[in-house]
């Protein structure tokens, strides 16, 4: 395996060793999400298409550029990743550019970040380098303990100040996945479910007027049919009277008309389920049933705890963001402004999923790289 | 070491398999979810999505416009700015209506009355707040759109009458459909009135209708499909603007009608009645004060008293009289009365006009001068029944069947309606006062202009029409030429020429010379009280002594030219006074403007052209 230490490689090398497979899938999505754009925009490039297709080009370059980098500088910059990125929460919490209700991005003049987005790769970072010196036999102990949850709960707090509950609930929620493929004893998480029952009404107390009415129509979609509960209802419209096949690509109606709002961003698979019907939405599960499960191939080859949590890790955020997503339009989940991982228009999303395939890429095409200790 | 890591290794492998168990069970619950909604429920939510986003809209065509027969418009379409609200959309309708009130102003009544529509209306359907709203509040409220929801200011249609009051009773007016039973309006107006209402159908043509796309708001996104209607059709009338507004001058500030129609073909070319209203006032939605001010007016505005003001014919039925007698054989034209100015019959005293008496005349004279004597004479020997058989020819008692609703038959008595209608029998004394046209007798001006042109033209079915025809036959056949003989006809010309033209006749006053053209006609004064033996014993008073409404009708029917007639006028002044001192004036002055126009050799210029 000299053949990765080798310092002259030639740029055919060099795409030769990178997983093609996932890349191909990454592409595939990334390109129906231009084509959805494309027709709700009504069938023209602008105003998303275009941006999505040129974010995604730049995505797919970002993708590659990471996975050249040697896995050992991302091991050893981990924790940096991770700082950086806590700061830049903090700065959105005090300087935040207030868009639809929430301090989500951070403005530095040339590019809006939105740091929460960014976020969940560094705590999959800094989670995975966390356990790579842990031995087994500690990771139960209440001190190896202590570090993951203060560095899973520190961004989760400041998301979820921002305030944005659904990226905080997914960044606990990937926090505590890496906890239990690490081997944390089954015990914990049991208890923590109960823990977590029993503060719902403490919890429920400190939500946002707008997060309590989200959870409650979702409950009861019909206790505000033209308010809260009106998203829901017109997403499973959408999606039901796209029927089998569907109406057609360019032809979807119900969701094209402003019956939703961010039609083209979190709504955007009631757009396609609606022109591709039953069909096209089981083809595009499919598509990311067939990416996480390359992902999970990757995990099988590697030989680092913090390759394996790495990946995994970074496979149960993109999971997370396709179910709460594809649920919530279908009206199971709470309505909680989620994106569909590479199909949904937003330039951060895109960065950030196309970042976190290129740090798999990277695993992959370093599988015994030793990252050290 | 290397033990640790491997069961660190497993640890995350088995972790991992039910990591990536529980995402596959996850996506299977996503998949169950998408089965129930896109092939289970499918139809159901297919449903909803139509209802969704399809609206059906119908599309209204323009309506037909009335003209005149030179293509003079009598009634037609402006551009009308409203401004509607859907309740559905504007949410706070209190809040809106509020905003809406800063543009257009709005009284407090108007606006309590708005906010009542728009809660009791059905909520999907827009509601106009106001019309007519000019063209600065209409670009306001477009440039405000955004602060109204649900508020659209739409460019409607208007119609315009051009001739206004003088046009009112022919054309009539519209009014705005009001919906019915919640379904969406399919034409912007529906007649009310006169040939708007008579012809309502054919103007109103067929409304189209499209099926549109809308999104949440209700705002048009696309049409999917539309059907265009067709437009109303253009209605021609026989009437000359010109003439009516001649009609119009010459009633003036009186209560009454003026009918100018073709002796031969029936087009009627003015039919004026005074005082009018002004039909764009009430198309636009008249104020309830000024309605009611119309309806309460003694002078009857709103009455189209050309066919719906029953009069008594008074000494104009006398040609009736005359030419039953003549044709019974009961008398002959030169048949003489000699006329002491008063008749006395069944121990009655029956008055001429003249109380000093007319002497010695023939029935010519007679007409000329309008002896009341020699008809009370004459019709008693004629009998009621053959004078109601000859009125009935010429229409007397029977609707002319002009295109406008209202009219009224008047009443031609005869011994059976007297049994039906008082369950009595005839008396004599009766049929002396149907002799000079009073008693039982009523008649519209639009039948006695009917009577004047089946007399002159010869032809038995000539009928009064406003909308033009095909074709307008001129020449007399076998089987409509009145079954009268010529020269008892000639006999009644001769009168109402002298009428007119012999110094002494009742309208020499009213003689007329157009291109050596003339008039010729009788004149007719109809009491409205009865006079006592008292009064008469002390003098009778002079009408314009009495208070309006006791004073006399006063009558002309009149034709030209005398020698080959053309056209005939008759002009019915309520309380005028005298038909000589009132109604021959008015007549002469339409007269001479229609011998002047020609209106009959103007619409052949036309088709030439």
């Amino acid at each position: 395996m000299s053949f990765y230490s080798t310092r002259s490689v030639s740029i055919r090398e060099t795409l030769a060793s990178l997983n093609w497979v996932i890349i191909l899938l990454t592409v595939t999505l990334g390109l129906i999400g231009v084509a959805i754009q494309y027709s709700v925009g009504g069938s023209s490039f602008s105003p998303w298409a275009w941006r999505h297709l040129l974010r995604l080009g730049f995505a797919v370059a970002a993708m590659i550029a990471i996975a050249n980098i040697p896995l050992r500088s991302i091991y050893k910059s981990a924790y940096v990743i991770y700082a950086v990125l806590l700061i830049a929460l903090v700065g959105v919490e005090l300087f935040g550019a207030t868009r639809m209700g929430a301090q989500r991005w951070l403005d530095l003049g040339f590019v809006r970040l939105q740091p929460s987005e960014l976020m969940r790769i560094g705590t999959v970072l800094a989670l995975a380098k966390f356990y790579q010196s842990v031995y087994v036999e500690d990771v139960s102990k209440l001190r190896s303990l202590m570090v993951p949850i203060v560095l899973i709960l520190a961004p989760a707090i400041l998301v979820y100040r921002q305030p944005d509950l659904g990226t905080a609930i997914l960044l606990v929620v990937t926090g505590v996945s890496i906890l239990f493929m690490a081997g944390v004893n089954i015990r914990y998480f049991l208890l923590s479910i109960v823990v977590l029952l029993a503060s719902m009404p403490l919890v429920w107390g400190r939500l946002k007027e707008y997060q309590q009415n989200r959870i409650l129509t979702f409950f009861d979609p019909e206790r505000d049919p033209l308010g809260a509960g009106y998203h829901i209802i017109q997403s499973k419209i959408g999606i039901g009277s796209g029927g089998l096949s569907g109406k057609g690509f360019g032809d979807g109606t119900q969701s094209r008309l402003n019956f939703l709002p961010e039609k083209h961003t979190d709504f955007i698979f009631t757009i396609y389920a609606e022109e591709l019907g039953f069909f096209g939405s089981l083809a595009l599960i499919a598509l990311f049933i067939g990416l996480l499960g390359a992902i999970y191939v990757v995990t099988r080859e590697v030989k680092s705890q913090f390759s394996r949590l790495l990946v995994a890790g970074l496979a149960v955020s993109i999971f997370l963001y396709v179910f709460v997503n594809l649920a919530m339009v279908m009206g199971m989940a709470p309505v909680v402004g989620v994106p569909l991982p590479l199909v949904s228009y937003g330039g951060t999303s895109l960065l950030t999923f196309a970042i976190a395939i290129g740090l798999i890429l990277c695993v992959d095409r370093q599988p015994t790289a030793d990252i050290g200790k | 070491m290397i033990r640790r890591r491997e069961t660190r290794e497993e640890l995350f492998t088995r972790r991992a398999l039910i990591m990536g168990a529980g995402q596959l069970g996850l996506f299977g619950l996503l998949v169950g979810r998408l089965q129930y909604l896109q092939v289970n429920q499918s139809a159901r939510y297919a449903t909803l999505a139509e209802d969704n986003r399809v609206n059906f809209e119908p599309l209204p065509v323009a309506r037909g416009r009335i003209l005149d027969r030179y293509g003079f418009e009598l009634a037609g379409n402006d551009q009308n700015f409203l401004v509607t609200m859907m309740p559905e959309q504007a949410g706070d309708i209190v809040d809106v209506l509020n905003r809406l009130r800063r543009i257009i102003p709005m009284s407090d009544r108007a606006y309590q009355q708005t906010l009542k529509r728009l809660r009791r209306n059905p909520k999907f359907m827009p509601i106009t707040i106001a019309d007519n709203i000019g063209w600065e509040a209409f670009s306001r409220i477009n440039l405000e759109a955004p602060f109204l929801p649900g508020v659209n200011a739409v460019v409607g249609q208007k119609r315009l009458y051009p001739l206004g009051p003088q046009s009112a009773h022919i054309v009539g007016y519209v009014g705005s459909q009001s919906s019915r039973n919640g379904r969406p309006v399919r034409y912007e107006f529906e007649g009310r009135a006169g040939l708007e209402r008579a012809l309502d159908e054919s103007l109103q043509g067929e409304a189209g209708n499209r099926r549109v796309e809308v999104n949440a708001i209700g705002r048009i996104v696309r049409e999917l499909e539309r059907r265009e209607g067709v437009a109303g059709a253009d209605a021609q009338l026989t009437i000359d603007s010109d003439m009516q507004a001649a009609a119009f001058r010459a009633l003036g500030t009186h209560s009454g009608s003026v009918v100018a129609m073709d002796a031969d073909t029936g087009e009627v070319y003015a039919l004026a009645s005074a005082p009018a209203f002004d039909p764009n006032l009430i198309s636009v939605g008249i104020d309830e004060k000024s309605w009611s001010q119309l309806l309460n007016d003694d002078h009857k505005p709103l009455l189209n008293k050309t066919m719906a003001g029953q009069y008594a014919p008074g000494s104009a039925f006398k040609m009736i009289v005359a030419l039953a007698a003549l044709e019974a054989g009961v008398v002959k034209g030169d048949h003489k009365t000699d006329c002491t100015g008063v008749y006395e019959f069944g121990g009655q005293k029956f008055h001429c006009w003249e109380s000093k008496g007319h002497g010695l005349l023939d029935m010519a004279e007679s007409i000329a001068h309008s002896c009341d004597v020699y008809f009370y004479d004459l019709a008693l020997r004629t009998g009621i029944d053959a004078i109601q058989h000859m009125a009935k020819k010429f229409g007397f008692g029977i609707k002319t069947g002009i295109e406008l609703s209202g009219e009224k038959a008047g009443v031609m008595p005869s011994r059976d309606w007297k049994r039906a209608n008082y369950d009595a029998p005839w008396q004599p004394g009766e049929t002396v006062i149907t002799g000079i046209g009073q008693g039982y007798v009523l008649s519209t001006p639009l039948q006695l202009a009917t009577m004047m042109a089946r007399m002159v033209s010869r032809k038995a079915n000539v009928k009064p029409h406003l909308l033009v025809r095909e074709e307008e036959n001129t020449e007399p056949d076998e089987e409509t030429l009145l079954d009268i003989a010529s020269e008892h006809l000639d006999v009644v010309f001769k009168g109402m020429d002298m009428a007119v033209n012999q110094a002494g006749g009742t309208a020499y006053g009213s003689r007329l010379s157009v291109n050596g053209l003339s008039m010729a006609g009788k004149t007719g004064t109809v009491q409205v009280k009865r006079i006592t033996e008292e009064e008469r014993e002390s003098g009778v008073v002079k009408n314009n002594e009495l208070p309006w409404h006791l004073r006399d009708h006063a009558i002309f029917v009149g034709y030209a030219p005398v020698d080959r007639p053309k056209y005939v006028i008759a002009s019915i002044i309520e309380h005028g006074g005298s038909g000589s001192g009132v109604a021959a004036p008015i007549v002469h002055k339409v007269m001479e403007t229609m011998l002047r126009l020609d209106p009959r050799s103007r619409v052949k210029d036309v088709e030439r052209s």
